[in-house]
Parts: C-alpha cells; sequence; structure tokens
C-alpha cells in the first residue's frame, strides 16, 4: 500500500496503489505535471496559451494529448447543445479568476466549435479563441496518470485529483463526497469499481470571488457567471467525461440529460 | 464502472453527512521526501536561525503570518537544497517539502502531511503535536481507513504562498551558502 500526494493542477493530487512502486507513482506524477505544462491557462508558455495566442493567424500543431481534449471536448459540446464549451475563457479573465495575458476586448471570440482539424494533429481557427481547459484537463490527467499506473503493471489503485477522482482494479472502494452544506462533513454515496466521479461545486469558492461555472450562452458579463448551492456529481467510465459533464448538469439542473445518457454517465445532485 | 449506491443516497435527502474527525494522511515520511526529491544524493542537515528581518521579508512575500522554522533545512554537495514547511489553513495543515536547484528553480514538492479537521483543532499546537514525526508504519490510527474523497476542487493556494516564503528564503539566506 503506498500513498503518495503533490500539489499539481492547482490542487493536490494524490495517488494511492495496493502495490509498492515508487517508480510507478513518479512516472504517474510526471504524465501530470506534462498535462499541466501543456494546458494550463496560468503559463504563458503552455501549449494552451499558444493556441489563444496564435490560432487564428496560424495553423498549429499540437501534442496527441491537447488533440484528444480538444476532441473530446468538441464531441460532448456536440451532444450538449453547446452547454459545454471550452470558449470561456475571457468571461475566467474578466472576473479576475485567470490571468489576462493579452487584451481580447477588442475581438469577436469563437468557441470550441470553431477549433477546425487540418490534419489529426493540426488545428486552425476562423475567429480568435480564448479557450480554458479547467473545466475537461484536470479529469483527464487523472485518467492518464490512470494509464501510466496500469501501463507500470499495478493492478489497482486510485488518482485524487482535489475531488475528482478514478478509481481503477478489482477491489471496490468505498466513495465519500463532501456535503456541500459543511464540506468538513462527507457522505457516504456507495463503492465504485472502476470507474470516476467529479463533482461541481462552489462551497470552496471565496464570498468576494465571482462563480467560475460559466454560461457560455450568456450575451454579457453580469449573466455568465451561475450561482448554485449544493453540488453537482457526475459518475462515468472515465475521470475527463466525469469531470466535463458535471458542468453540463449544474447547467442544464436535468440529472436525466441526454447527453449523460449518451456518455453513460450518472448524476447526483445534492440539494441544499 | 460498477457503481454500487449507498442505499440511502437513493432517497436523496436522506443521506447521512459525517464529520472528518482528524482525517490525517500521512503520505511520506521525511526520508522518503529526500529519495523522492534527490534519488541518490547525499544531504546534510544545516539548521538555519531565521532572524527577525528574514522572517519579515518571508512574511511579506507570502503574507503567511506565523513564523518560518529553520530547523529542517537540507543542503546537497552540488549546491541544491531541501526544505521542509508547513503550512495552516482554515481547515487544515499540510507539512510539504520543497526541493530547490543550485540555480534555484523547484525541482519538485512533496506532500508529507496532510491534516483535515476543524479550524479550531488545528491551530492548537498539542493537537498537531501528536502527528509530528509519525510515519505511514506507525501503529496510531493514520490512514486505517482511507477515504477517497470527492468533491469540489480544493485549492492548494496556501501551499503557494508557502512556496513563496521558501523561495525568497533560499534568495536571502541559502543561495550564497
Amino acid at each position: 500500500m503506498m500513498m503518495r500526494c503533490q500539489a499539481l493542477l492547482g490542487t493536490f493530487v494524490e495517488i494511492s496503489t495496493d502495490q509498492d512502486d515508487s517508480q510507478a507513482l513518479d512516472n504517474a506524477f510526471a504524465v501530470v505535471k506534462q498535462i499541466q505544462g501543456l494546458m494550463c491557462f496560468h503559463y504563458p508558455l503552455s501549449e494552451l496559451s499558444q493556441i489563444n495566442r496564435w490560432v487564428h493567424q496560424v495553423a498549429l500543431k499540437i501534442h496527441p494529448w491537447t488533440t484528444q481534449v480538444l476532441r473530446i471536448a468538441q464531441e460532448i459540446h456536440k451532444q450538449s447543445d453547446g452547454l459545454f464549451n471550452c470558449g470561456i475563457g475571457h468571461r475566467l479573465v474578466s472576473a479576475g479568476l485567470l490571468p489576462r495575458h493579452m487584451n481580447l476586448s477588442k475581438y469577436q471570440l469563437g468557441g470550441i466549435e470553431d477549433i477546425h482539424f487540418l490534419d489529426s494533429e493540426i488545428i486552425s481557427s476562423p475567429k480568435p479563441l480564448c479557450l480554458d481547459l479547467g473545466g475537461i484537463a484536470k479529469g483527464f490527467a487523472v485518467d492518464k496518470a490512470v494509464e501510466s499506473l496500469i501501463a507500470d503493471g499495478i493492478e489497482s489503485g486510485c488518482v485524487n485529483a482535489g475531488g475528482d477522482l478514478r478509481v481503477f482494479g478489482q477491489s471496490p472502494r468505498s466513495i465519500q463526497i463532501r456535503n456541500p452544506i459543511a464540506p468538513m462533513e462527507l457522505i457516504d454515496i456507495g463503492s465504485l469499481q472502476n470507474g470516476a466521479i467529479a463533482t461541481s461545486g462552489l462551497y470552496f469558492t471565496n464570498r468576494d470571488q465571482q462563480s467560475y461555472i460559466i454560461n457560455p450562452f450568456a450575451q454579457d458579463e453580469c449573466e455568465a457567471h451561475i450561482n448554485f448551492s449544493g453540488s453537482y456529481s457526475i459518475l462515468a467510465n472515465e475521470c475527463v467525461y466525469a469531470d466535463a459533464l458535471t458542468k453540463v448538469l449544474a447547467l442544464s439542473s436535468m440529472r436525466d440529460h441526454p447527453c449523460l445518457n449518451h456518455f453513460s454517465a450518472q448524476a447526483i445532485r445534492i440539494a441544499i | 464502472m460498477n457503481w454500487k449506491p449507498n442505499p440511502l443516497s437513493i432517497l436523496g435527502l436522506a443521506m447521512v453527512s459525517t464529520p472528518i474527525i482528524a482525517q490525517a494522511k500521512i503520505y511520506v515520511s521525511v526520508e522518503q521526501a529526500q529519495k523522492i526529491l534527490f534519488p541518490n544524493k547525499q544531504l546534510t542537515k544545516v539548521p538555519l536561525l531565521i532572524t527577525d528581518d528574514l522572517q519579515e521579508r518571508m512574511r511579506a512575500a507570502s503574507s503567511i503570518r506565523y513564523p518560518f522554522q529553520g530547523e529542517r533545512i537540507w543542503k546537497a554537495a552540488d549546491g541544491s537544497w531541501l526544505i521542509i514547511d508547513e503550512v495552516v489553513g482554515k481547515h487544515e495543515m499540510i507539512t510539504y517539502a520543497l526541493g530547490i536547484a543550485p540555480n534555484g528553480s523547484i525541482l519538485g514538492i512533496e506532500i508529507l502531511e496532510y491534516v483535515e479537521s476543524y479550524g479550531y483543532e488545528v491551530a492548537e499546537a498539542h493537537w498537531r503535536q501528536q502527528f509530528t514525526g509519525k510515519t505511514v508504519k506507525d501503529p496510531i490510527k493514520l490512514n486505517q481507513d482511507i477515504q477517497n474523497i470527492g468533491g469540489a476542487t480544493l485549492s492548494c493556494k496556501h501551499l503557494t504562498d508557502g512556496v513563496k516564503r521558501v523561495l525568497v528564503l533560499h534568495d536571502f539566506a541559502l543561495k550564497e551558502k
């Protein structure tokens, strides 16, 4: 039994495995770190920042992992009728939730649907974009870390990126989620085997901060930030879908949204 | 995916919520952290007396008010450093190790302990003391029932502040040593 934790992706990434294999855990953390370097909005030199700066001017060759995330983001965008859209970075920048790398106010920005794949790993966009992968990359990183552990021969374990987690292997694990009314209390939601769960909730948001859940259809800033009490969790086979679909659930408030069914996901809403 | 819901959770609001009581996770010991951050390197302990001036500089850079303890500092022959520090938040206490390369860049951050509980308990020195120096192998009730806790993303901002102050320490007191 081995359990380690590092600060990555703006949160605490915890990896626990039934076998003791330090090298396998090192490799899994390295994968998460690499995804952070590719997809972090905060680093001006990340691949994501380069995409936001250049994609409407030149075709860009991007990393296969970034390609994968963008394709999944487009798929969920399509299946959710536009409710999930990563092209909302500018809203988070205006609210001070993300850093301002450039002035975008004079542009008409596009969304994730404007990314065109010219080749399997070459993208372009007719419109300037301000993509933020904060609503999907954490789940993707959890999946990649799990893949890395499995490739290194780890039979069962759990990767938890600050609340978005995936368990793998034969042994089912009991899962608790935080009570949105009192986050220091836990609610036992049952046991999970070979699956992922992610949650959206605003209980860790500072009182003076705007909500980070953005309605992509909002016409102006004041309508963009969606506030809610309680929390929305999604269970899915892979964490990337669980992570992204919590936004569809939070924005639609529909536990039976067809998009969830399409991705074989299940919803848990904890109302206050 | 195989999810066996807690029978109560199907009833929605009837779910039982239980407090996290002294949720202490001890991930790695000091020795393990040294091996993770500096594999195959010999480290020498270099405790440092922190002057008021330096404490103040570290406070200004990080807005962390409680003083830095200078006992847990190690140096490698090539000029890299390993520093262990603690950050205390409203509900949690985190002990972490920071590896710094000779050029001042961060080699890695490894969390040693994460203790989550009620704020007043964390603030009590004697309450914290019970975890100090414990390792994964200690027979007290740590890590016995590993909780897989899901929920809204927990920010690591406190830790980022801690790292800021340790980098100030490196800049003013360790770099030239």
